[in-house]
């Protein structure tokens, strides 16, 4: 369903300078899109456009399928629904304490005192700002300031969240609570647009990106189809993301399987080829392409790990039933990942949990738990880009534990089951500290995992 | 990164007290300093408003006398004027210079010390105030006080502003001297300028851009306050009693007490 679409909409700056061109765009609900051009192309005024800060010259905006109008009620009505983070932050916060900031947008929609405050706390509650909330903004880093800008935003409760260059001047940890916080909110529905010049995050992130260059859309589409279009890429000044050139120079060695896509290092080493001939000997009744399991391998029989169980692709057979078969090796017990919702924390359980539970590795994601993480002095071993570390590490075998709350749960969730619905690598995943609706959730989340083809692999 | 006067107030432990009593306090330690007539209440309300600020409200002592210093400075050049050339009585002491008598008397001195009394017991209890109540907190005041609200907008923005463009102009002040821009008087003055100028530009754009984000949240005219019900408590209003009580007490018994 279609949020805010713009048909051929032209804008030009008081001078004559042309700002956007025939620019029609199709924004559907509940995505993550991301208008990927270098600086200047227009992604800026496009925004300024979405809110109604700018009229277009020609063209119109729509929102929810009416044309939005310029009065004044229309405008509130639109922007409290179509909410903009600036790329400064302090563009944004002008008020002297961030409490005051993030109740600016609640009050001006004209709540009680009451409801603003309760609505201004569990903002605060849910970006991890909380104990800040008396200082001045000019006491905070770069992404706390992030963090209070979008929590202004949020606070007014809209449909779409518009976000210019949100990762601008920050430190990567500041970025990836940023990207934590921008993924937790579409998972309950909002529709996240942000532009931005950096095209790894934009392949990685987004559902749909819209390709913007010298004031045009020239290009729109899911990200594997975008970033794979040379000619487009190269129009746009854009250059290809970093994972896509890996995976391109591997496979021109031929040591990835041919067709694929990898988003993330766990899709890449998915791809990876282990090129490997053996002579075996089959059955008479195996016939050329056929699979065949080769059962469990053990001691010098197993290259990588302790443990593997060895699939065959026939790819040729000789007399006397000898055929020549192109292994495929799995590590047997590929490790778990345990999930840790600090909404429901008991300090004394989780640490002996850790103490006790043979975990090797510990991730926190999100600001919240990790400074609950901090508090409890729990050692982390991965801050940053966690669920991905945290699937490498469990298919090396190790138990990773990943401590996290709220929306990111369902997010981790998601992504590790599309990894093994993808990988057909089960990886056993679970929550600790189950509560009612969240271990139906877990259910329902494994219980979509493909059973088939990770069973026949691990026949142990 | 420079310390001001208000980040020990976003600090002080005070900053959690009653900002009603805290003005309390300051206005009533103006208002018997400068009515005495002796320089020993003023001096008693300095004392006691000094211990408070480095006690209570943690400020470290070098820094509370460092800011205290720049008002004393201009204080005793005042006060060497005031006792050679007001006041009458006996001559205290004096000397001929090129002819002329110069000499102080017994009231020029005795005004002298009252105007530096008055002025340090006066400086130490302003000081209480800005190093114990954040400007965050004085708008809330401003707002009971029955400030126009726009009044109260315009200098909250004003306040969030100063930190950005003392920010930016830190910057451009750096990215001036590390080119040598301030390596002779000459250059100094160019770089000033130019310094002033940016500032200006970033000034007006930076009003456009709030002008904008202000109206993507929906402004209509209204800021929220940060307030917060205080109340006062029982050993607080003892202190405070005891050292008005001390205060007046020693403005009675001093009142016709001159140093000399």
């Amino acid at each position: 369903m279609t949020i805010l679409e713009t048909r051929d909409l032209v804008y030009s700056y008081p001078d004559g300078t042309i700002a956007l061109d025939n620019v029609s765009v199709r924004i559907d609900m509940g995505k993550k899109i991301a208008f990927v051009g270098r600086n200047g192309s227009g992604k800026s005024t496009l925004f300024l456009t979405l809110n109604g800060t700018l009229a277009p010259k020609k063209g119109e905006v729509l929102f929810h399928g009416e044309p939005v109008k310029y009065d004044a009620k229309s405008l509130r009505e639109l922007r409290k629904n179509v909410g903009i983070v600036f790329q400064n932050s302090d563009d944004q916060l002008f008020a002297p304490s961030i409490y005051q900031d993030v109740a600016f947008g609640p009050t001006n929609l004209g709540y009680s005192r009451e409801k603003v405050n309760s609505v201004v706390q569990s903002t605060l509650d849910y970006v991890g700002l909380n104990p800040l909330k008396k200082k001045p903004p000019h006491h905070l880093s770069g992404g706390q300031k992030k963090r209070v800008a979008i929590a202004g935003i949020v606070a007014m409760e809209p449909e779409v969240i518009i976000l210019d260059e949100p990762l601008s001047n920050l430190d990567p940890v500041g970025a990836d609570e940023v990207m934590d916080l921008l993924n937790e909110l579409n998972y309950f529905g909002k529709t996240i647009i942000i532009s931005t010049h950096d095209v790894d995050l934009a392949y990685r992130w987004a559902d749909h990106v819209f390709i913007m260059t010298d004031h045009q859309m020239i290009g729109e589409g899911t990200p594997e189809d975008i970033f794979r279009n040379d000619e487009l890429l190269q129009r746009a000044n854009l250059r290809k993301p970093q994972i896509l050139e890996v995976h391109e120079e591997l496979r021109r060695r031929s040591l990835v399987k041919a067709n694929g896509c990898p988003k993330d290092i766990p899709g890449l080493v998915r791809t990876l080829k282990e090129p490997e001939l053996m002579w075996v000997k089959v059955s008479p009744d195996v016939k050329v392409g056929d699979s065949i399991n080769l059962g469990l391998l053990h001691g010098e029989f197993a290259l990588n790990y302790p443990m593997e169980a060895v699939n065959g692709k026939v790819l040729h057979i000789h007399e006397d039933c000898m055929a020549i078969v192109e292994l495929s090796r799995h590590y047997v017990r590929a490790g778990s990942i345990m999930i840790y919702d600090t909404d429901h924390h008991d300090t004394d359980f989780l640490q002996l949990f850790i103490a006790n539970g043979d975990v090797d590795t510990v991730g926190a994601m999100g600001k919240r738990s990790k400074l609950i993480a901090e508090r409890d002095n729990i050692r982390l071993d991965i801050t940053s880009g966690v669920i991905d570390r945290s699937i490498l590490n469990a298919l090396c075998g190790q138990r990773c534990l990943i401590i996290t709350h709220g929306g990111m749960i369902y997010h981790a969730f998601e992504r590790i089951s599309h990894y093994i619905e993808e990988s057909g690598i089960n990886i056993h995943v679970d929550i600790i500290n189950e509560n009612g609706d969240i271990s139906t959730l877990a259910t329902a989340c494994t219980g979509q995992m493909p059973c088939a083809g990770s069973s026949e692999e691990h026949s142990a | 990164m420079t310390y001001i006067l208000d980040d020990y107030a976003l600090n002080s432990p005070l900053r959690e007290k009653n900002n009603w009593l805290k003005i309390v306090i300051t206005a009533f330690g103006i208002v018997v300093g400068v009515s005495s007539n002796s320089p020993v209440t003023p001096f008693v309300i300095a004392l006691c408003m000094g211990i408070a600020t480095i006690h209570f409200s943690k400020v470290p002592a070098r820094f509370y006398l460092k800011i205290l210093a720049a008002p004393a400075g201009f204080v005793l050049v005042s006060v060497v004027i005031i006792a050679f050339f007001s006041g009458t009585g006996g001559e205290v002491f004096g000397f001929d210079l090129w002819g002329h008598r110069l000499g102080v008397s017994t009231g020029g001195l005795n005004m002298a010390l009252v105007v530096l009394a008055r002025t340090i017991s006066g400086m130490s209890c302003l000081f209480f105030l800005s190093l114990s109540t954040p400007m965050i907190e004085l708008f809330s005041v401003l707002k009971a006080t029955r400030f126009p609200d726009s009044f109260i907008e315009i200098a909250m923005m004003m306040y969030r502003y100063i930190f950005v463009f003392m920010e930016v102009a830190i910057g451009i002040k750096y990215a001036q001297t590390v080119r040598l821009g301030y390596k002779d008087f000459r250059t100094s003055f160019r770089s000033i300028g130019m310094l002033a100028t940016s500032l200006f530009i970033r000034a007006w754009e930076q009003g456009e851009k709030l002008y904008v984000s202000m109206n993507s949240r929906c402004y209509d005219g209204r800021l929220i306050l940060l307030e917060e019900n205080r109340p006062v408590k029982r050993s607080e209003v003892a202190l405070t009693s005891a050292y008005f009580i001390l205060v007046l007490v020693v403005f009675y018994s001093t009142r016709n007490i001159l140093l000399i």
